[in-house]
C-alpha cells in the first residue's frame, strides 16, 4: 500500500530498478556456481571424450575413455571396496545414530551434554581422525595395548596387530573409524526425527500394555521412516566418496595391496598422478551416475519423495 | 500407523494410566546412562590419548600411560622448528585461506540470499533451483574441469595466486546462501519498504537494515565455512601446490608418511589442528547444529 503511495507515476521504472539490483546482488555468486559447478558440469563430460594430458586435449576418443575404464582391473578393485564400503557401513552409521539418538531422548538431565559429546568426532577434520587412528590401531598403539588388557592377544591374529597395514583388516578398520565419527551426526538427524513424534502415541501405546521395546518396533521405527531415508542418502552419498582417509591411511595406491583403493583414490590418481585428465574426468561422470542410481534406488526403497516436508 | 494415531487419539482423551513399575524402570535408567557413558568414553578416550602423547617421549608413545611419566614439550618444539613447512607456517595458511572463506561466503550468501528473498526478477525461481541443483554434483565430478579452469587463469601456481585460484572455488557454497535466504524470508517486509521510501538505495537498505539483523543466520555461515575450509582436504590437496602454501590437514598427511612412527610431534601437530575447532565448538554449538540441520536440505 505504501509502495503504490510512493511511486504511482513511475512503477515501471521503480520494477526494473529491482530487477536491476536484484541481477547484480547475485552477479557474482552465480557467476561462479555458473563456472565451478553447472559450467564445469558439462566441461567435464566434454573432456571425458578426449584424450586430455597435462597440455590439454590431442585425440578425439569418443567414449573410448569409458571402455578402458571398465577394463582396467584396479577400477574394479576400487569399484569392489567402494561398494564393500558402502554396504558395511551405511547399516552400522544408521544403526548407531538410531541407538544414540533413542538413548539420549530417554532422558532429560545431561541431555544436551551427551547430544554435544557424541557429536564431537564431526567436527574435526578427516585428516587430524585419521592420523589420530592410526596411531591408536599401529602395533604398539592403544587398541592392541587395550586388547591386551582384556586378554587377547593381538600379535596372535593374522594381521600381527597391523589393523590398517593388513590387507585384510585395513577396510574394515577403516569402516570402523567412519562409522565412529558419522555416528553424531546421525543421531543429530535422528533426534530432531524423534522429538517430533506426539507423544500421546506412546501414552497410548502403553495403556495398550506395550513394552519399550514393542514401542519402539511398532511405533518409533515406522514413524522415523523421513529420517531413514535421510540418513540414508547422506550416508550412501558420503560413503561413496570416500577419499580422505583412504590415501592418508594407505597413500595414492590404497596400500595395503589396494585394499583401500576407492573409486575417488582412482580418479586421483588418474589425474593428479598419471595426469590423465580425460579418463579421470570420465571416472566422474561414472561416480556420478552411480551416486545418482543410488539415490534413485534408495528413494524407491523407502517409498516417500516427500520426506523434507515431512521433517 | 496412521491407525495407531488414530488410537492414540482417542484414548488419551481418557484418563492417562499411571506409571509402569518403579522397580523396571530404574533398570531402565540405568542401562541408558550406562549406554550413553560408555559411548562418551569412545568418544573422548581417542583425543585425550592424542593430547597425553603430544606431551611424551617417543619410547614412552608406545607404551600404555594415561598421563606422561615425564611430560616434555618436545613433540611441540620439533613440530614447531622442524617439520617442513613448520607448524607456524600451516597454521597461518589454514587460518588465512579459512578467513578468506568465510568472509567470501557471508558476503556472497548475504548480498544473494538477500536477493534470492526480497527482491523480485525475472528468473529468480529458476536461478535459485539451479543454485540448490549444484548440491547434487559431487566434488569429485567437477575436480578435473575446475583444476584445468584454474590452469587456464593462471592460478595453479606456487604463489600468492594460489590461494586466489582455491578461494574462487570456495567462494560461494550453495548451503550458505540457502542459509541466508531462509533467514531473509522470515523477516516482515514493511521494515525496508518504509526505508525505501525514504530514498534508500537497495543496497543501502540491505547493508543498514537487513544486514545488521541477520546476525544468527550469519553466525551460522560464518562458522560453518570457516569449521568446513579449516577442516578441508580434497581442494588443498589438489589445487595448493607449494608446501609453503598447505594448510595443517595436508601438513598432517603429510607427515604421517615422513615422519611415520614419531608420534609426539605428529599428534602435537594434530592437536594443534585440532583445537581451534574446539574452541568454537564450545562457544558456538548452537549454530554447529542450525548448520546441520540446514545441510541437511540438500539431501
Amino acid at each position: 500500500m505504501l509502495r503504490l503511495r510512493a511511486s504511482r507515476g513511475s512503477l515501471g521504472t521503480e520494477r526494473a530498478q529491482e530487477a536491476l539490483a536484484g541481477y547484480s546482488f547475485i552477479a557474482i555468486p552465480m557467476m561462479l556456481f555458473l563456472v565451478f559447478n553447472i559450467g564445469s558440469l558439462i566441461y567435464s563430460a566434454y573432456i571425458s571424450l578426449w584424450r586430455w594430458e597435462i597440455l590439454g586435449p590431442t585425440d578425439f576418443l569418443g567414449f573410448r575413455n569409458y571402455a578402458f575404464i571398465l577394463r582396467d582391473e584396479v577400477f574394479h578393485t576400487a569399484i569392489k571396496n567402494s561398494a564393500y564400503y558402502t554396504v558395511i557401513v551405511v547399516p552400522i552409521q544408521m544403526a548407531l545414530g538410531l541407538l544414540l539418538a533413542v538413548t539420549v531422548n530417554q532422558i532429560w538431565r545431561g541431555r544436551s551434554f551427551f547430544r554435544a559429546a557424541f557429536y564431537f568426532p564431526a567436527i574435526a577434520s578427516s585428516a587430524a581422525i585419521t592420523v589420530l587412528y592410526i596411531y591408536i590401531m599401529n602395533p604398539d598403539g592403544l587398541f592392541n595395548h587395550l586388547l591386551q588388557l582384556i586378554g587377547i592377544n593381538p600379535f596372535g591374529f593374522h594381521n600381527q596387530g597391523n589393523w590398517l597395514g593388513h590387507q585384510d583388516t585395513a577396510l574394515n578398520s577403516i569402516i570402523a573409524l567412519n562409522a565412529w565419527t558419522t555416528s553424531g551426526t546421525m543421531m543429530l538427524f535422528y533426534l530432531g526425527a524423534l522429538t517430533a513424534i506426539p507423544t500421546e502415541v506412546y501414552e497410548a501405546a502403553r495403556v495398550d500394555g506395550a513394552g519399550p521395546w514393542t514401542q519402539f518396533r511398532r511405533i518409533t521405527f515406522p514413524m522415523l521412516a523421513p529420517a531413514h531415508y535421510l540418513v540414508a542418502v547422506t550416508s550412501v552419498i558420503g560413503a561413496l566418496q570416500m577419499f580422505d582417509q583412504a590415501i592418508i591411511a594407505g597413500g595414492a595406491d590404497g596400500n595395503p595391496n589396494y585394499s583401500l583403493m576407492t573409486v575417488v583414490l582412482y580418479l586421483y590418481n588418474a589425474a593428479f598422478r598419471q595426469f590423465e585428465f580425460g579418463y579421470a574426468a570420465a571416472v566422474g561422470i561414472v561416480l556420478f551416475i552411480i551416486i545418482f542410481s543410488a539415490t534413485l534406488i534408495q528413494r524407491r526403497f523407502f517409498g516417500s519423495s516427500d520426506w523434507a516436508e515431512a521433517r | 500407523m496412521s491407525a495407531t494415531i488414530a488410537r492414540a487419539q482417542t484414548v488419551t482423551a481418557e484418563a492417562p494410566e499411571p506409571d509402569e513399575n518403579p522397580v523396571r524402570q530404574r533398570i531402565g535408567k540405568t542401562v541408558v546412562y550406562t549406554v550413553l557413558i560408555l559411548y562418551s568414553l569412545l568418544v573422548f578416550v581417542p583425543f585425550l590419548w592424542t593430547l597425553s602423547t603430544s606431551f611424551k617421549t617417543l619410547p614412552e608413545s608406545l607404551q600404555l600411560t594415561w598421563i606422561p611419566q615425564s611430560p616434555t614439550s618436545a613433540g611441540y618444539i620439533t613440530a614447531w622448528t622442524q617439520l617442513q613447512p613448520v607448524l607456524p607456517v600451516m597454521f597461518g595458511n589454514s587460518f588465512l585461506l579459512a578467513l578468506l572463506v568465510t568472509v567470501t561466503n557471508v558476503f556472497f550468501g548475504a548480498v544473494g540470499g538477500y536477493a534470492f528473498a526480497r527482491l523480485r526478477f525475472p528468473g529468480r525461481e529458476v536461478l535459485f533451483l539451479m543454485v540448490l541443483g549444484t548440491l547434487m554434483i559431487p566434488d569429485q565430478l567437477r575436480v578435473v574441469p575446475v583444476y584445468q579452469i584454474l590452469v587456464n587463469l593462471g592460478l595453479v601456481a606456487p604463489g600468492p595466486q594460489n590461494y586466489f585460484g582455491i578461494t574462487l572455488v570456495l567462494a560461494i557454497s550453495a548451503t550458505s546462501l540457502f542459509i541466508m535466504r531462509q533467514f531473509f524470508l522470515t523477516i516482515p517486509f514493511d521494515l525496508e519498504e518504509s526505508a525505501r521510501i525514504d530514498g534508500a538505495g537497495f543496497f543501502t537498505t540491505f547493508w543498514r537494515i537487513l544486514f545488521p539483523l541477520a546476525r544468527p543466520a550469519l553466525a551460522t555461515v560464518a562458522i560453518l565455512s570457516f569449521q568446513g575450509t579449516w577442516n578441508g582436504f580434497f581442494w588443498p590437496l589438489i589445487i595448493l601446490q607449494s608446501p609453503n602454501h598447505w594448510t595443517l590437514p595436508l601438513g598432517l598427511a603429510q607427515f604421517r608418511f615422513q615422519y611415520s612412527t614419531n608420534w609426539p610431534p605428529l599428534m602435537a601437530v594434530d592437536v594443534v589442528a585440532t583445537v581451534p575447532i574446539v574452541i568454537l565448538y564450545l562457544f558456538f554449538q548452537r549454530y554447529f547444529v542450525s548448520g546441520l540441520s540446514a545441510g541437511a536440505v540438500k539431501g
